[in-house]
């Protein structure tokens, strides 16, 4: 039975890979796979290289750093372990299952195959990513450049490590769901297990909680190297850490000794959970058919080119505005998709993200935020604000396009009712870019707004009043909504010239010349920002230069320059808008697949 | 109402439609139908303005559809097989929005009958997520319906429907024709067709094989015969196969 699963795996990865390099014959194929080479070749593997040559170099300074940074990584694997494991105990799904896909399903499931070969056959099918995984970790992550030791090493190290985790959430996954079915106490069995993961939390605290103290305060270590040899030689701190240190201690291995003697207790835990887990009597066929169509639907969902929503429905909201039947067509796109756009900022991920960064900004910006109020503002903080803005301008407008989808692009698989309203199509255009135009100009807003607070030149810009600053922003912040628009018309426009190119590079679907695509229409992206702000702002220049002869204000300098750049802008606009119009009443879908 | 004029649609090389021409007259129902690739669906979507012919010329209660589409649309409506819905619409906000887009001021009174009509009053407030896909296809029929369009193109309007949606859909589009609207219906159900249709046309590999009332249409494939069925005209006129 093994042969015939193995067999099922190796031929269909022999077949993915034949068919991956068969596409290769289309060009854009084989331009994002040459894209992704070339990628790769310069920014991962000549850093490789790089790091090689540092460790002939290195001295007691760089293995002691790279001894900080290795317990730094030790750290933060444990934490996001304990944190996945601590998840899995808590919250187990309400039916146990395993990830099979739903052909697998349908073959195996009803074939005289006992429970046991198909747990054997899901964790088999595990390794083929996990490997994978552990080889792209070990060359993205490349850390022999501070501890020397050999890259296999650390890729056998990653394994054991991703495969533990695996075997491990598999484990509870199946043990909780026997526990759910044949347990009558199984609510005691939780409470058992959320306390014990309190339990656990608290001592890990009261053993970290004293030298860390005294690191804060400055009474104790001196430097984080001190820090971390507190806490290495805590008695406490070895036993709470100990299963997490025997997983880890072939990838901490620093030479062939010191991996021969971690890789025995390491590969013992990973049998004890493969035993655990093969082992288990639990039916798992139900909540495995869930997961299969949950996965399913998510690729299906993809390759439509519809939003992603895993276990999440779309919940009913009022509209954002009040929509007349009468008036402007456009606005009836913009409440729409200002509507679908609520839908996902509701989510529970979305809130997850902005609480994250809330908790985020808040730890790491007070200790900046008090030496600012001490320093009497001399600090260059606010230089740091400004810069930072600068960054959140700069990603709004260029990667905002690619993530502000609420256009014709979620639309596209309405394409056919779109076309059949009664508007001509450069109107319809105007309308599906409204509502993302809106979101990238308050993000701009709220970044000239931060920066313009944040420049405090007093004593070194006579010229620069207050006065003059606010015209400045009112200036910018006048042509922030119409550059956004031109550059989510580059997208768009691309989705429309290329839909083809467009789905394929929107769904999840892998292969390094997928990567590559992706790559094209971010540097796509980025020179069509260029070409549409370079024109208008070397013309507000030239503007701003001659106003200054005649004017002697450089507050109306800045709003004459201001308005010669916004009718480059509107002339860059009303054409994008009327091409795209034009390709979208062409456009046919159903051609793309002929 | 709808009139076509060699309309032809081509795919590259491929032609979908070849040197098309009918009409459709106010209080007709037209069945368009035909084997798999025949060319159905391209004409249907050529007819409601979706994708532009290649040749030829369709005018819309009056209007010419390339030189005016706006006015064209306005006029029409198009049901796809497929219930395309925008997933954080509710029932109600589909109306909504489709009332701004025609411009319908009386919307609210329109949409009551209609929704009452469509059995959909009950699920005015929920997502298409959580409508089954009969009752996404008659959401879709709402929203097509709320405008009163004097032309109406179905592309196999029943699937998904139970039998009595199924009754009450034939009753409705009968029941518009009657009203004045000239409907395009296509559909493989030819018994439906038979109950509903004043005219048909057969099409095959892009050509029009057959077109004029059913009576006509049956009496050019009869042999003589007496009661032909649209099913056995289907049969001879396409020869029983698609190529």
């Amino acid at each position: 039975m093994a042969g015939a699963l193995l067999y099922l795996r190796l031929t269909s990865l022999r077949n993915l890979v034949v068919h991956r390099l068969g596409r290769l014959r289309q060009p854009k194929y084989l331009l994002g796979a040459a894209f992704a080479v070339a990628y790769f070749y310069y920014f991962v593997f000549r850093r490789i290289s790089a790091a090689r040559n540092v460790v002939s170099l290195s001295g007691q300074d760089t293995r002691t750093a790279g001894m900080l940074a290795a317990g730094a990584i030790c750290a933060l694997l444990c934490l996001i372990a304990v944190l996945r494991v601590a998840y899995a105990w808590i919250w187990p799904p309400e039916k146990p299952g395993l990830a099979f896909s739903e052909p697998e399903i349908a073959f195996l499931f009803p074939a005289p195959i006992t429970r046991k070969a198909l747990i054997h056959y899901r964790l088999l099918s595990a390794q083929f990513g996990i490997l994978f995984s552990a080889i792209v970790i070990t060359v993205v992550f490349n850390r022999s450049g501070f501890l020397g030791g050999h890259r296999a090493l650390h890729a056998v190290g990653w394994w054991i490590v991703l495969s533990t985790i695996d075997l491990h959430l598999n484990g509870t996954n199946l043990t909780l769901g026997r526990l759910r079915e044949t347990s009558s106490h199984f609510l005691l069995w939780r409470v058992a297990v959320v306390t014990a993961i309190v339990l656990y939390a608290v001592a890990v605290y009261l053993s970290v909680a004293g030298p860390v103290e005294g690191y804060m305060s400055g009474r104790g270590a001196r430097g984080l190297d001190q820090l971390s040899a507190l806490l290495n030689e805590s008695t406490a701190v070895y036993w709470i850490t100990l299963p997490f240190r025997i997983v880890l201690g072939p990838y901490l291995a620093t030479g062939y000794r010191d991996f021969a003697v971690a890789i025995g207790p390491a590969l013992l835990v990973l049998a004890l959970h493969y035993y655990w887990v093969s082992g288990s009597q639990t039916r798992f066929e139900e909540g495995s058919i869930v997961i299969a169509a949950r996965r399913a639907a998510l690729k299906g969902a993809a390759q439509r080119g519809e939003s992603l929503k895993l276990g999440r429905k779309p919940k009913a909201l009022p509209g954002p505005f009040p929509l007349p039947p009468r008036g402007l067509p456009e606005l009836a796109f913009l409440w729409k998709n200002l509507l679908s756009l609520r839908s996902s900022l509701f989510s529970r991920r979305a809130l997850g993200i902005v609480l994250g960064v809330g908790i985020w900004a808040y730890f790491g910006l007070k200790p900046l935020m008090l030496a600012h109020r001490m320093s009497g503002g001399n600090d260059g903080l606010g230089f740091l604000v400004l810069i930072f803005c600068g960054i959140i301008a700069a990603y709004t407008l260029i990667l905002g396009p690619q993530i502000a989808r609420q256009d014709l692009r979620n639309d596209l698989p309405n394409a056919d009712l779109l076309k059949t309203y009664p508007m001509q199509g450069w109107r319809l255009a105007l309308g599906e870019l409204l509502a993302p135009t809106a979101i990238l100009t308050v993000v701009l807003w709220v970044a000239i707004l931060a920066a313009a607070a944040a420049f405090d030149s007093e004593g070194n810009l006579a010229w620069l009043t207050s006065s003059v600053r606010a015209t400045l922003v009112a200036c910018v912040a006048l042509a922030a909504p119409i550059v956004c628009m031109i550059q989510l018309i580059v997208p768009n426009t691309v989705m429309v010239l290329l839909p083809a190119w467009y789905q394929a590079s929107r769904t999840r679907g892998g292969g390094v010349e997928m990567f590559g695509q992706r790559l094209m229409f971010g540097i796509v992206q980025l020179l069509f920002a260029l070409l549409v702000i370079v024109p208008a702002a070397g013309a507000a220049a030239l503007v701003f230069v001659a106003s200054t002869y005649y004017v002697h204000n450089v507050g109306a300098d800045a709003v004459i320059a201001t308005g010669s750049a916004l009718l480059i802008f509107a002339g860059e606009a009303a054409v994008g808008l009327w091409f795209l119009g034009e390709r979208f009443e062409r456009f046919d879908l159903s051609s793309e697949s002929r | 109402m709808i009139e076509v004029e060699a309309l032809t649609k081509q795919y590259g090389s491929f032609t979908a439609v070849r040197n098309l021409s009918f009409s459709v007259k106010s209080g007709e129902v037209l069945g368009l139908v035909g084997p798999n690739g025949a060319g159905k669906t391209s004409t249907l979507r050529c007819l409601a303005g979706i994708i532009p012919a290649t040749a030829g010329k369709v005018r819309i209660a009056g209007h010419d559809l390339s030189v005016d589409p706006v006015a064209a649309k306005r006029a029409l409506a198009f049901f796809p097989d497929e219930p395309r819905l925008f997933e954080y619409l509710t029932v109600r906000q589909h109306l909504t929005f489709v009332a701004r887009i025609y411009g319908v001021a009386d919307y609210e009174a329109r949409a009551a009958p209609l929704l009452e009509e469509l059995e959909l009053s009950e699920k005015a407030d929920v997502l298409p997520g959580e409508l089954s896909r009969g009752m996404k296809q008659k959401l879709v029929i709402a929203c097509g319906l709320l405008h009163s369009p004097s032309v109406m193109f179905f592309d196999e309007p029943l699937t998904g429907l139970d039998p009595l949606g199924i009754r009450r859909m034939k009753d409705s589009i009968v029941r518009r024709a009657r009203e004045g609207a000239a409907v395009v219906l296509s559909s493989h159900l030819l018994h439906l067709l038979q109950e509903v249709c004043t005219n048909v046309l057969i099409l095959k590999k892009g050509d029009k094989v057959a077109d004029g009332t059913l009576a006509d249409v049956a009496a050019q494939f009869s042999n003589g015969e007496a009661n032909v069925s649209l099913e056995e005209v289907f049969i001879r006129a396409t020869g029983g196969s698609e190529s």
